[in-house]
């Protein structure tokens, strides 16, 4: 008896992607076969970049640093536009529909500072590093974790000194620092992380440029074009007179 | 005082329903610009308001140029028929519209030299917003992020220079001196044959001949 004949679907990963309801995924890639690192995991989730390109594009003050620099996010005042989506470097922000208000709407992790759900000022550590039952997740002060991932990264590298790529620590300097550290056993690119994340130019314009600037043209040229108006009106009277 | 046709019925409703177009994508847009208007709850409705004019923006001069080809074409060949007197044209307007000698101006035809440029300026501002917001409004999860940054880059650009270049437009056609008729222009259609002569002295010329000949044939 023939089988039934599948199409060849799905993914060992569950959920599959990070989506508005889901702010963190564990990601898995497997290695070569003569890898002996096989199965990489790592937390998917926003990286509360210090330069994040989604605060600079955001036009309506959604997404903002908190005072612990994480990048926090009020959906009250999101404006459902997506540009936070296609400017972030790591693709973290996720658009949809929020049946609350049947209205789009961005969705991502805030390391639990939302506002009225905010962990983080009630003295509690995000959910994530709460739930994960291995510690693999250490929540604390940024110096202190950096100090930390360091030793690990040169305990690893020193218990295996011939292993291509060395260890390393990321999220130390990259986009300003990051607010989430990985110590990485393997390249970036192992993790689908990108090696030199960068902020994106256009969010520079868009920030530094476009928003403080645009409204200084406009006024500038209005001013312009009303001096002449009334320059112009000032030397026809003057010159019908002195006919 | 005798008056000349300048634009007709079709044109000027044309114009005015592209006015009321042009300043709902404006105000739809300029959102984007008050970092204050959490707009939130109908942030949504303003998407829509801007994609529907947006549609509107590039169905209207599509219909204009069915019902009246000729126009269309005009309008745009027109706008790329550069000459001598334009180079001129442009030397002499500094202080030809800071209310200088009119006389010091060279005749020029339906268009002036400065009409031309604000037509180009439509024509290529108008490519980069349709292009660019098309590519983000229905392209965004087909190209690459970094083709959406560069676009959304374009359409902000082109949008800052599209409402300086309307300020020019309303400056010129409503409170300047020198274009005393302009407005009413756009209005009833009409202007003097002295506005027209000194204006547009070379279509007021031709227009004048084809009327001569015109009575002639009457005659």
């Amino acid at each position: 008896m023939q089988a039934v004949v599948t199409s060849n679907r799905g993914t060992y990963e569950n959920p599959p992607d990070l989506s508005p309801d889901t702010w963190l995924t564990i990601r898995f890639s497997e290695g070569d076969e003569d890898d002996s690192t096989g199965w990489s995991f790592i937390r998917n989730s926003c990286m509360h970049c210090t330069d994040a390109a989604c605060v600079a594009v955001c036009p309506s003050g959604a997404l903002f640093h908190n005072e612990y620099g994480i990048v926090s996010y009020d959906k009250e005042k999101c404006i459902g536009c997506g540009y936070c989506a296609e400017f972030c470097p790591f693709n973290i922000p996720r658009l949809g529909v929020d049946p609350a208000i049947n209205a789009d709407r961005m969705n991502k992790c805030t390391m639990c500072t939302s506002p009225g759900l905010d962990r983080i000022a009630m003295g509690l550590e995000p959910a994530c590093v709460k739930t994960c039952p291995t510690q693999a997740l250490i929540f604390g002060d940024r110096d202190k974790l950096i100090a930390q991932g360091r030793e690990v990264v040169s305990s690893l590298n020193s218990a295996h000194p011939n292993s291509q790529p060395q260890a390393r620590l990321y999220g130390e300097t990259e986009l300003g620092g990051l607010h989430v550290l990985y110590v990485l056993a393997d390249s970036p690119e192992t993790y689908n992380l990108p090696p030199e994340p960068e902020f994106p130019a256009a969010a520079t314009i868009q920030r530094d440029v476009f928003r403080p600037f645009a409204w200084i043209v406009w006024a500038a040229v209005a001013a312009g074009l009303a001096l002449n108006v009334i320059v112009a009106r000032a030397r026809q009277i003057h010159s019908r007179e002195s006919k | 005082m005798g008056m000349i046709e300048r634009y007709t019925k079709k044109a000027r409703w044309f114009h005015w329903i592209y006015v009321a177009v042009f300043l709902e994508l404006v105000l739809s847009g300029l959102v984007i610009f008050v970092p204050w208007s959490s707009l939130s709850i109908v942030g949504q409705w303003v998407r829509l308001i801007h994609r529907i004019g947006a549609i509107l923006m590039v169905a209207i001069p599509l219909i204009y140029a069915v019902l009246k080809p000729k126009q269309a074409y005009y309008f745009v060949i027109e706008a790329f028929q550069w000459g001598v007197d334009d180079l001129e044209w442009l030397k002499a307007a500094p202080n030809y519209y800071f209310g200088g000698d009119p006389r010091s101006m060279p005749p020029q035809g339906y268009v002036n030299s400065g009409m031309k440029l604000y037509r180009l300026a439509i024509l290529i501002g108008g490519a980069l917003f349709v292009i660019t917001g098309f590519i983000m409004a229905f392209l965004k999860d087909i190209v690459p992020p970094v083709v959406f940054q560069w676009s959304l880059f374009v359409h902000d650009f082109t949008f800052i220079v599209a409402l300086c270049m309307f300020f020019l437009h309303v400056q010129l056609g409503v409170f300047h001196p020198r274009m005393d008729e302009s407005l009413l222009s756009i209005i009833d259609g009409k202007v003097s044959n002295a506005y027209a002569s000194s204006h547009h002295g070379k279509w007021y010329d031709r227009v004048r001949q084809e009327k001569n000949h015109a009575d002639q044939i009457v005659d």
